[in-house]
């Protein structure tokens, strides 16, 4: 490690809520709606049940080895090479996040605002931006978080204030929408939606002391799924059940639906300002810790530079994967849905294996 | 080194140009307000497109430019659609044509009527450039007809006419608000009848009636602009089926807790001298209370309360109501089974004739369903309300009497 840990409890929060809290504009409500129709909403609570058993225990762990980050734990305790192994799904899984997430992002701001622009180079100015940012490195992109965190949340409040008046509460009725059933179901395998709560664990050192990581980790968990869950019910009792499977982006379609009394029209622009920052930040942060997972599996000391070659990689892979937004949804969604069981198991697997070893009764 | 890295800086200054893709001067663009959507004489399957521009010169921030040029132009083509519409349009118009401020959609009741209306209103969901809170107005004329011919003297500025005059009568409850938005979320939800904007600028002539009793064209007006907006007209599954009168229109909008409204004038007949109507103001504060006792084997029940206080503005008959007691309460029980029997009726009607409510009323019985298979095998529109009990119950909570404490006792002047 180059710094030793500084980052505060707060940092860590502001970085959560912002990388998992950016979720609700992106396509993951749409998928969540295509089973879930009106009840919805009340799906990420089942992601967030089933991934947090998993995150606990890896938090746990982390507190058992000292000074340790995810990839050095890994490896510690499954040995080097099947530690490598699983490190480097991780990173696979991470890496297909960031080149997937980044096209999707684009392709959005292509379809709500920039139609004519031609998508490679939105997506080569995305990056760019991304990895100017991530070039600062983690501290720097933890006070960012803390920074930005407030004016993108105000701008959110303002958004929600104004949408209030459209809400019709009884929309979110019949409860259960799609069937319990499929909405059990569906919403676990979903439970990915929360990846970044694994991935974050890769700044367990720097981070101040074990109580900070625990506290800033605990409370942007907690918030984020809050702010997930009341965005979605915004979303559910905005549109009807049948619409709501169709709408691809509904925070943008939203943003442009909203007028601020007679005067202010077409406001949307103001909305997109702060949710790009925040799509930037986002991305900044997968990028580095891809670098990150990737330096510390090829025990790379300097990563640093590496970023501009992975979000060169991550473009491309990105641009290759072309597609109607079916097809990124449904692509999205299978992603998703793979990655799941890998995040739920892989630190039962670490538990298991370190308690065999008795290293856990140590100290 | 040095020169490389500086090189490197000046390059990606040029990154900043990506910015200009999409750039277009405003005066490249030719700003849409009023979208016109008629049938098309020939073919099966294509639209009369009318475009109402906006000519930004007149109507834009800078006064006294000192332009002669008319503040709108309309044009009117035969097109697919009105997306490919708007490149077609670009052979005789000169800028880019632009739909995000469009405010208005009319489509003519002949358009409306046919199956071909919900193929085209699906353009609109798809496409992005018309936004979802764009008014639906159905005109009882060709759209383009009433587009041309909608000519308001006192606003030069289109789309602050079409913003006010909805505005306003929205205010008033005598059009319901119905933007594209709502269109879809009722059609879709199959289980209410959407109400649209009715309006026209061909009069009907008939006889003189109370305020509110008209539908578009058939109010008795002299001079101004000749549009009127009066009334709704009916969508059952997305395609228009009736219309209501402006009195009909504010009932379903009273009965409707998702409708605002806010500024109502009515008139009620004196129950002390029967040629005389008392004029008062109608004002609702608190939502209007609905509950379905949904039972599975037979009819459901809803009960509906409907809370409102009375100003009263004028009553010719100069009977005094404010200060004899006696009078107050007979006035207050006669307007209470007056608004009773026309809302009883009303919602009669819609019952049987149309089968389906205008009132959003679905709502209300989702609670009895977990999930929306259960819901839709209940099936509101068809079993559950057609067939329901409703009750419905007035409660006049308060009269008030402007600003006079009793009206002048013109027996007296006259000695």
């Amino acid at each position: 490690m180059k710094v030793q840990g500084t980052l505060k409890a707060s940092e860590l929060s502001a970085i959560i809520i912002l990388t998992i809290g950016i979720k609700f504009s992106d396509m993951t409500p749409a998928i969540y709606a295509q089973t879930g129709k009106n009840g919805y909403w009340l799906m990420p609570i089942i992601s967030f049940i089933v991934i947090l058993p998993s995150a606990l225990l890896l938090l746990h762990l982390l507190g058992k080895y000292k000074n340790t980050n995810l990839i050095e734990l890994i490896r510690h305790i499954l040995g080097p090479k099947i530690g490598s192994v699983v490190s480097f799904i991780l990173f696979l899984a991470t890496f297909g996040a960031l080149s997937m997430d980044s096209k999707n992002y684009v392709d959005t701001i292509n379809t709500m605002y920039f139609e004519e622009s031609p998508e490679l180079i939105l997506h080569l100015v995305f990056m760019f931006v991304c990895v100017l940012g991530a070039k600062k490195g983690f501290e720097a992109i933890g006070s960012t978080a803390w920074a930005i965190l407030p004016y993108i949340k105000i701008a959110i409040v303002i958004l929600l204030v104004i949408v209030l008046k459209d809400v019709i509460w009884l929309r979110i009725f019949p409860i259960f929408g799609g069937g319990l059933k499929e909405m059990v179901i569906e919403g676990a395998k979903k439970g990915s939606v929360f990846a970044e709560l694994f991935i974050i664990t890769m700044a367990y050192p720097i981070v101040k002391d074990k109580k900070s990581f625990r506290k800033g980790y605990l409370i942007g968990s907690f918030v984020v799924l809050f702010e997930l869950l009341f965005f979605f019910w915004i979303y559910c009792t905005f549109y009807d059940y049948k619409s709501i499977t169709k709408v691809a982006f509904p925070f943008h379609e939203m943003t442009q639906y909203i007028n601020v009394g007679g005067f202010f029209t077409n406001i949307e622009t103001f909305f997109m300002a702060f949710w790009i920052l925040g799509a930037f930040f986002r991305f900044m942060l997968i990028l580095y810790i891809t670098t990150w997972l990737f330096g510390a599996i090829f025990n790379i000391k300097e990563f640093e530079p590496l970023v501009f070659i992975l979000a060169l990689i991550a473009l491309t892979v990105g641009s290759v994967l072309g597609g109607s937004i079916y097809d990124n949804m449904i692509r999205r969604d299978n992603f998703l849905d793979l990655v799941t069981p890998f995040l739920i198991l892989f630190p039962v697997m670490l538990w298991v294996v370190a308690k065999f070893k008795g290293e856990l009764s140590k100290e | 080194m040095k020169t490389i890295s500086c090189l490197f800086a000046c390059l990606s200054i040029l990154l900043l140009l990506t910015g200009c893709f999409d750039k277009r001067e405003i005066e490249q663009r030719s700003y849409v307000i009023a979208l016109g959507l008629d049938k098309a004489k020939g073919k099966e399957g294509l639209f009369d497109i009318t475009f109402q521009v906006e000519n930004p010169e007149v109507v834009g921030p800078v006064q006294g430019s000192g332009t002669d040029e008319p503040p709108k132009e309309t044009v009117t083509l035969t097109a697919n659609d009105f997306v490919t519409a708007q490149n077609t349009a670009n052979s005789f118009v000169s800028r880019k044509i632009t739909l995000d401020f469009a405010r208005v959609l009319v489509v003519s009741e002949e358009l409306a009527r046919s199956n071909e209306f919900l193929k085209i209103m699906e353009t609109a969901a798809r496409t992005k450039e018309l936004r979802n809170n764009v008014s639906l107005i159905i005109s009882k004329e060709k759209a383009s007809e009433f587009l041309r011919n909608n000519n308001p003297k006192t606003e030069t500025r289109l789309h602050k006419y079409f913003q006010f005059m909805i505005e306003r009568a929205k205010e008033t409850g005598i059009i319901p608000e119905a933007d594209i938005h709502r269109f879809f979320q009722i059609t879709e939800g199959d289980a209410d009848l959407f109400l649209a904007m009715y309006a026209t600028t061909k009069k009907s002539g008939k006889k003189d009636r109370h305020e509110d009793e008209y539908i578009a064209g058939e109010i008795p007006q002299k001079g101004g602009n000749p549009t009127e907006f009066m009334g709704s007209a009916v969508f059952k599954e997305g395609k228009m089926v009736g219309s209501l009168t402006g009195e009909e229109t504010r009932m379903a909008n009273i009965l409707d807790n998702t409708m605002q409204m806010e500024d109502v004038l009515t008139m009620y007949p004196d129950p002390k001298k029967d040629n005389y109507y008392i004029a008062s103001r109608f004002i609702k504060k608190k939502d209007t209370k609905v509950e379905v006792i949904y039972h599975k084997k037979r009819p459901t029940e809803i009960n509906v309360t409907i809370p409102f206080q009375l100003e009263i503005l004028a009553v010719p008959s100069l009977v005094d109501y404010s200060s004899n007691k006696k009078n107050k309460e007979l006035l207050k029980k006669k307007i209470e089974s007056k608004v009773k029997k026309t809302f009883e009726d009303f919602v009669k009607k819609t019952q049987d004739e149309y089968g389906e409510d205008p009132f959003y009323w679905s709502l209300y019985v989702r609670k009895y369903f977990k999930t929306i298979k259960e819901y839709e095998k209940a099936n509101w529109s068809e079993e559950i309300y057609p067939h329901a009990h409703i009750n419905i119950e007035i409660d006049l909570e308060d009269i008030e009497f402007g600003n006079l404490i009793k009206s002048t006792n013109f027996s007296e002047v006259a000695d």
